[in-house]
C-alpha cells in the first residue's frame, strides 16, 4: 500500500492525476564472525541498518517516472573499533626468516621483526659500502612529524611518518605466507588513518562516516535510481521504448556471477558476492531506448536497443581495507602498496641479501632459501598513481543488443558493448624509478612500482534461453568474447598483458516436486557452470616457480541453487553452493527467510567457506624479478631484469584464491529483519 | 486417440456396436439449429428444478444433505463442515455474444478430433450435447473449454486482489494487488482483427500477462504466458522479477507450482489452464447443480476493496473469509473429469462443472495424488450487464470473485476482480517479452 502522508508531499511533476505511489522500508542485517586464520575472534561483522523508499508517478504526456532512494548505516565501525574501527589493526611484526642464518653482523636479526625495524635498512646497507653507501632504503617509522628517522641517514630530508599501529599483515585473515613475502597494510577508516588511502574510483579514501554510510558521497550513491520512461507507439505497430536516468541495465542470465551483465560496476563491499545483484549494482547514468518491432514471419519477438552510459566512469567497489567484505582482498593489496609508495615500509622476507639463495627446483616458500626484512624508501616499490577516466564522451560506454524469439520459443541476444573495465590493471613504472641499492634515478623494468588503470574494453556476445519439456528443464546460455581487458603478467616488462578473454555459463533451472520437502509446491533447483578463457595466456617455468599471468588459463566455476518453499512461500529454506574448480575453494550459505506479514520479514542464515590447500594460490611475488642487477640477481639469472619465478601467497595469491577462497574464514552467521511501514 | 479408438474396436467384436456409434460421434457433421439451442440457450424451456431448492433459501450444514446431488463434493464438504453457507437466487440465463454463436453455427462442421483437434476455426468447437456413449464426450469438452470465451478476445483484470488466509484464525497473511491482461491471438470473434493476431509465426493461441502492483517483495514482478495452439506444445512462460530487474525463463512444469505462494497454481487459473492433452478427460453426467453466478449491482460489497471511481469489490464470508458473499443458482452443467496424464502430477483428478451454457468451470473439486479432496475452487460469474459500463452488452460473463480452498491445510485464497472486457487495454504488445524487460 502506498504511504499518503508521504506521497502529499511529494511535488506535483506533471499533470497527470496519478498520484505519487510510494514505499518505505527499513532492513536490519546484522552479522558475526567467528575467528579468523590468525585466531582473532572477529564478533560482528555488520550491524546495516537500511531505509529504502521507492516511488512512482505517471507524468503527464505518458512518460512515468521511478526512484529509490536508500540510505544505509552500519554500526559495525563504532560496535567493533578493534576489528574495523579506529582501534583496528595494531602493531605487527614481520617474518625474517634467514635473520639468525646471516653472516654479517649488522644484518644478524631476530627472525621476526617490529614494522619498521628491518635488518634491511638505510643504515646497514650503507655499512656495505660502495656504491650501496647512498642507498635510499628506510622510511620514518619511530618519530612523527616532518622529522627525518636518523637511521635513513638522510639528514634533514622530512619523510613522511608510518607508524607500527593500526596494521594488519596482508591476506593474514585468511593464509599465511611463511618465508614469503609479508606486507603490512593500514586497516583503520582512512580519517582514522590516511595511509595507503587513495581514490580507487569510490572507494579506497573513505573516513568512517563514509564507510557507514557509504550512499552519502559525492555521486549521490544515495538515489539508487532515478529514472523517466515512456513507450512510444509507431503508426505500424511498432514501438519505442525509452529509458533515461540512473538506472541498473541487466543484460544477463546469470545470478551470483555476471558474463554479460557488465554495464554497472558491482559494489562487492556490500556483501562480496552474496548479496542480490540489484542490491550492489552501482547505478549509473544511462540512457535506453528500444526499438520493438514485434513478431515477424519468423520471429516471435524483435527488438534492437541502445544503452548508452553517459555517467562519469566508475569502477567496482572491490572494499576499502578495513572493511569487512573486500573481494579477494585487492582493496587491502592496493592499500598496501599505496602505502608503500607514499611511506615506504617494512616487507617482510625480501632481501636474499648474503644468505644462501633459494635451491633452484624445489618449491618457493618455507625451507627453501631464507630471506631477510626491507625497509623500503617512499617513493621506490607500490601504487604511485591511479587514473581514473574523468568525464569526456570518449570515455562514455556505448552498447547494442539485437534481441528476439523465434517461432519455436528460442529466446536469444546478440551483444555488443563498449566500455571500461571496471577492475583496475596495474601497470609498472619503468623509467624515472628510484633504485633504491643506490639512490640512483634510472629507468628499469620488473619493478614492483605501479600506476593503477582502467583500460577499454570491447565485448561481443550473446544470450540465450530454452526450456526442455520433457526434461521440466529451463536452460540459460551467455556467451561473451572481450579484447581490451588486462592481467598481471609478471613475465612481462610493464607486468601485464592484455589478452582476449572467452566467458561463458550454461545455467539449468528445474522445479521439482520433492515430496519430503513440500508435495504441492516445487523446490527450484538451479546450477550454473562459468567457463573462462584467456587466451594467449603465459606462463613459464622460472628457476623457482611459475610466472607469468596469474589468472588461470582456464577455469571453471560452479553454483547449486536449491530453494524450497513452505506455508504458502511464506518459509523459504535454501541453500546455495559455489565451487571454484581451479581454486579449489568452496563456499555453502544455507539460510531460512520467514515472511510474517506483508509488512515483516525474518531471515537467518550462515555462510561457510572450505579449501583444500592454500598452495595452490601462491604465485610468482616477484622478489626474483631482478630489477635492479647486480644487487637483486638470484644464482643463475642474467643481468637483465625478469622473474625468477619465486613465489609465496603475497601479493598475488588473492587474485588465485578468486572471492571465495580470499574469504576463507570469514564465515558468517546472519540475521537479518525488513519491515515495510 | 482416433487411431487407438479403431484399433480397439477392430480387436472385440463385443464391443463392435458401441464402437460404431462412438465412431459416428466422432464424425462431424452440420450443427443443427435445434443443437445450437440446447448449447446456447439451454433454458429456453425453463429454468431448472430440484426437489426443495427454492430462491431465497439458503443452504448450510443442516440442510446440506438434501442438496448434495447438486454442489461438488469439495463444496458438499465445504457447507457440511460449516466453512460455508450457500445463498440461493433465480436462474438467470446469459447468452453468449452472437458472433460465437454465428461461428460456431459456420464452422463446427468442420472440426474432428485426430491427434489433438482439427479443423477448428472459431465458435464452440463441439456444440452437440455430451453423450455417456460417446467416449470422447470428455476430451470434446474439455476443447469446448479451452475454446470457450472465457474473457472473451481479450480482457483486463485491475485491480485483481488475492488474499491469503490462514483459514483457522482469518488471519490475512498476504495481500497481492495484480493486473491480469488475457488476449487470444487467434480463433477471436467479436474484436478485430478477426479471427488472427498476426504475424504470430509461432502460432499462440492465447497469452496471459500478469504484473504484481503490492506488496513491496513481489511489486514489479511480471509473468507471462504463452499457449501454443499445438495442444501437443508446451507454452512458453516468462517470469520478470522485479527484485532481480531481469527476465527468467520458466520451465513450464512449474505451471504446477504454487503460483506465488498462493492456493493456485498456474494450471488452476480459470478453472484449468494446462492443455487438453496433459490429462484423461471423462465425461461424467449432465445435470443441475448450483453454481455461484449472480449480478455484480445486487452483491454485498466489501468494506475495504474499493476503486476511486465508486468500484466496488465482492465481499468475502465462510470461515476465515475465505468464500465469496454471492448468490448461487441452479444450472444445467456438465461434470467433467480430469486425470492428469503424468505420474508426478500434484494432483491425481479434478472434476471440473462446466456451465453448459457458458462452457466455464465454475467450481471444481481437486484430489491430492493419494485420491482425497484437496481443494475447493470456486469462480463467481457476474452477468456483463449488471457491471462496469464497459462491460455491458459484451455477452462475456465476467469472472467477479472467487476463492480457493485448500481444505486439508485450512487455509484459502480468496480472489476478487475488477474485469473489463476492453480490447483498447489489451494491445498485443503487452504480450510480448520484451514489453517485461521494460518494467521497474
Amino acid at each position: 500500500m502506498a504511504v499518503p502522508a508521504l506521497a502529499q508531499d511529494l511535488p506535483a511533476m506533471g499533470e497527470s492525476t496519478s498520484p505519487w505511489k510510494v514505499d518505505v522500508f527499513y532492513e536490519n542485517d546484522t552479522r558475526f564472525r567467528g575467528k579468523d586464520n590468525t585466531g582473532n575472534r572477529v564478533g560482528l561483522s555488520k550491524f546495516r541498518n537500511t531505509l529504502q523508499v521507492e516511488a512512482d508517478k505517471n507524468l503527464s504526456d505518458g512518460w512515468a517516472f521511478h526512484g529509490i532512494l536508500r540510505g544505509t548505516y552500519d554500526g559495525v565501525y563504532q560496535l567493533n573499533q578493534d576489528e574495523y574501527g579506529k582501534s583496528a589493526g595494531g602493531a605487527v611484526n614481520l617474518e625474517n626468516s634467514g635473520g639468525q642464518m646471516v653472516g654479517i653482523p649488522f644484518l644478524r636479526s631476530p627472525t621476526s621483526v617490529p614494522y619498521g625495524q628491518a635488518p634491511v635498512n638505510n643504515a646497514s646497507i650503507k655499512l656495505l659500502g660502495g656504491p650501496l653507501a647512498g642507498n635510499a632504503f628506510g622510511f620514518n617509522s619511530t618519530v612523527p612529524g616532518t622529522v627525518a628517522n636518523p637511521s635513513t641517514g638522510q639528514g634533514a630530508v622530512p619523510l613522511p611518518y608510518s607508524p607500527n599501529q593500526g596494521l594488519r599483515l596482508l591476506f593474514d585473515r585468511w593464509g599465511t605466507n611463511p618465508n614469503g613475502v609479508q606486507v603490512a597494510v593500514p586497516v583503520r577508516p582512512c580519517d582514522k588513518d590516511s595511509r595507503g588511502c587513495a581514490d580507487f574510483g569510490g572507494y579506497g579514501d573513505l573516513k568512517q562516516s563514509e564507510l557507514e554510510a557509504p550512499e552519502f558521497n559525492s555521486r549521490l550513491d544515495f538515489i539508487r535510481e532515478a529514472y523517466v520512461k515512456k513507450l512510444f507507439n509507431l503508426d505500424d505497430g511498432k514501438q519505442v521504448f525509452v529509458k533515461v536516468g540512473k538506472q541498473q541495465v541487466v543484460w544477463g542470465r546469470t545470478d551470483l556471477f555476471r558474463v554479460l551483465d557488465v554495464i554497472n560496476p558491482m559494489d562487492y563491499s556490500r556483501g562480496n558476492i552474496y548479496d542480490e545483484m540489484q542490491d550492489i549494482r552501482i547505478p549509473m547514468w544511462i540512457l535506453q531506448a528500444e526499438y520493438r518491432m514485434g513478431a515477424s514471419d519468423s520471429f516471435q519477438d524483435r527488438n534492437v536497443s541502445v544503452v548508452w552510459n553517459f555517467d562519469q566512469f566508475r569502477p567496482n567497489n572491490l572494499g576499502q581495507c578495513g572493511q569487512p567484505n573486500v573481494i579477494i582482498d585487492a582493496g587491502c593489496t592496493f592499500r598496501a602498496f599505496k602505502t608503500l609508495w607514499d611511506y615506504g615500509g617494512t616487507v617482510g622476507n625480501f632481501a636474499n641479501l648474503a644468505l644462501p639463495p633459494p635451491t633452484p627446483g624445489l618449491t618457493s616458500g618455507a625451507g627453501n632459501g631464507a630471506f631477510l626484512a626491507t625497509d623500503f624508501g617512499p617513493h621506490q616499490i607500490g601504487i604511485r598513481n591511479v587514473d581514473l577516466p574523468d568525464w569526456k564522451f570518449n570515455n562514455t560506454q556505448l552498447g547494442l543488443k539485437w534481441e528476439g524469439v523465434t517461432a519455436n520459443g528460442f529466446s536469444f541476444s546478440v551483444n555488443g558493448l563498449t566500455y571500461r573495465s571496471q577492475m583496475p590493471s596495474l601497470h609498472m613504472i619503468n623509467t624515472g624509478v628510484t633504485n633504491m641499492f643506490t639512490g640512483a634515478i634510472q629507468n628499469t623494468t620488473d619493478l614492483i612500482a605501479f600506476d593503477l588503470v582502467y583500460p577499454r574494453v570491447n565485448l561481443l556476445g550473446g544470450s540465450a534461453d530454452f526450456q526442455i519439456p520433457d526434461a521440466n528443464l529451463a536452460v540459460r546460455l551467455e556467451a561473451a568474447y572481450t579484447s581490451g581487458e588486462e592481467f598481471t603478467n609478471t613475465a612481462r616488462r610493464d607486468g601485464y598483458s592484455r589478452n582476449h578473454v572467452f566467458r561463458s555459463v550454461i545455467g539449468l533451472d528445474r522445479p521439482t516436486i520433492i515430496p519430503w520437502i513440500n508435495e504441492a509446491e516445487a523446490t527450484l533447483i538451479s546450477g550454473q557452470l562459468f567457463y573462462q578463457h584467456i587466451f594467449d595466456h603465459e606462463e613459464y617455468a622460472g628457476a623457482y616457480g611459475q610466472y607469468g599471468m596469474v589468472d588461470w588459463k582456464d577455469n571453471v566455476t560452479g553454483t547449486l541453487l536449491m530453494r524450497a518453499s513452505l506455508m504458502n512461500a511464506r518459509l523459504n529454506p535454501q541453500v546455495i553452493f559455489a565451487r571454484d574448480f581451479k581454486s579449489h575453494a568452496f563456499a555453502m550459505a544455507p539460510s531460512v527467510s520467514y515472511r510474517y506479514s506483508d509488512n515483516l520479514q525474518f531471515s537467518i542464515g550462515a555462510n561457510y567457506k572450505f579449501r583444500s590447500s592454500q598452495e595452490r594460490w601462491h604465485y610468482d611475488d616477484q622478489r626474483a624479478a631482478n630489477p635492479f642487477a647486480p644487487f637483486t640477481q638470484y644464482p643463475g639469472q642474467g643481468a637483465s631484469p625478469g622473474s625468477a619465478g619465486l613465489s609465496g601467497l603475497v601479493p598475488l595469491g588473492g587474485f588465485r584464491a578468486g572471492p571465495i577462497g580470499a574469504a576463507w574464514k570469514e564465515d558468517e552467521i546472519q540475521f537479518t529483519m525488513k519491515y515495510k511501514f | 486417440m482416433k487411431k487407438n479408438l479403431k484399433a480397439h474396436c477392430l480387436g472385440s467384436l463385443k464391443i463392435a456396436a458401441a464402437c460404431a456409434v462412438a465412431l459416428l460421434a466422432q464424425a462431424a457433421h452440420a450443427v443443427t439449429e435445434a443443437e445450437l439451442d440446447d448449447a446456447f440457450f439451454p433454458y429456453k424451456k425453463g429454468m431448472p428444478s430440484f426437489p426443495g431448492l427454492k430462491a431465497g433459501m439458503v443452504i448450510n450444514k443442516s440442510n446440506v444433505d438434501q442438496f448434495k446431488d447438486i454442489l461438488s463434493p469439495a463444496h458438499y464438504k465445504l457447507v457440511k463442515d460449516g466453512w460455508y453457507e450457500i445463498p440461493v437466487a433465480e436462474t438467470f440465463d446469459m447468452p453468449l455474444p452472437k458472433p460465437f454463436i454465428d461461428a460456431t453455427r459456420q464452422n463446427a462442421d468442420k472440426v474432428k478430433l485426430g491427434n489433438t483437434i482439427e479443423g477448428y476455426i472459431s465458435g464452440r468447437p463441439f456444440p452437440q450435447q455430451p453423450s455417456a456413449s460417446d467416449p470422447h464426450a470428455g476430451e470434446k469438452l474439455a476443447w469446448n473449454f479451452k475454446y470457450g470465451l472465457n474473457w472473451g478476445d481479450g480482457a483486463i483484470v485491475y485491480p485483481f486482489y488475492w488474499q491469503y488466509i490462514n483459514a483457522n484464525t482469518g488471519n490475512v497473511e498476504r495481500t497481492i494487488k495484480f493486473e491480469f491482461h488475457f488476449l487470444n491471438f487467434m480463433h477471436r470473434v467479436s474484436n478485430p482483427p478477426i479471427p488472427n493476431i498476426t504475424p504470430n509465426p509461432s502460432a499462440f493461441y492465447r497469452g496471459t500477462y500478469v504484473k504484481v502492483i503490492e506488496p513491496l517483495d513481489l511489486k514489479n514482478t511480471q509473468l507471462l504466458l504463452q499457449a501454443y495452439e499445438d495442444d501437443t506444445k508446451r507454452g512458453e512462460a516468462y517470469l520478470y522479477l522485479g527484485f532481480q530487474r531481469r527476465v527468467r525463463r520458466l520451465a513450464t512444469g512449474q505451471t504446477t507450482d504454487s503460483f506465488l505462494g498462493s492456493d493456485l497454481m498456474i494450471e488452476d487459473f480459470e478453472g484449468y489452464n494446462g492443455r487438453v492433452s496433459d490429462y484423461k478427460w471423462k465425461f461424467i453426467e449432465t445435470k443441475s447443480v448450483l453454481m455461484p453466478y449472480y449480478k455484480h449491482n445486487l452483491m454485498k460489497k466489501d468494506p475495504v476493496f474499493k476503486d476511486p471511481d465508486g468500484y466496488a469489490f465482492i465481499a468475502a464470508t465462510g470461515k476465515g473469509q475465505c468464500m465469496p458473499d454471492i448468490t448461487w443458482q441452479l444450472r444445467k452443467v456438465h461434470v467433467l473429469e480430469g486425470r492428469p496424464a503424468e505420474a508426478g502430477h500434484p494432483v491425481s483428478k479434478r472434476l471440473i462443472y462446466l456451465d453448459a451454457q457458458i462452457m466455464t468451470p465454475s467450481i471444481s473439486t481437486i484430489y491430492d495424488r493419494k485420491g482425497d479432496i484437496w481443494k475447493a475452487f470456486t469462480i463467481g460469474k457476474a452477468h456483463p450487464d449488471f457491471h462496469l459500463p464497459v462491460n455491458k452488452g459484451s455477452g462475456i460473463p465476467l469472472d467477479d470473485s472467487g476463492s480457493m480452498v485448500d481444505l486439508q491445510a485450512n487455509h484459502c485464497t480468496m480472489i476478487r476482480f475488477r474485469g473489463e472486457i476492453d480490447p483498447a487495454k489489451n494491445p498485443a504488445t503487452l504480450f510480448q517479452v520484451q514489453n517485461l524487460r521494460g518494467g521497474d
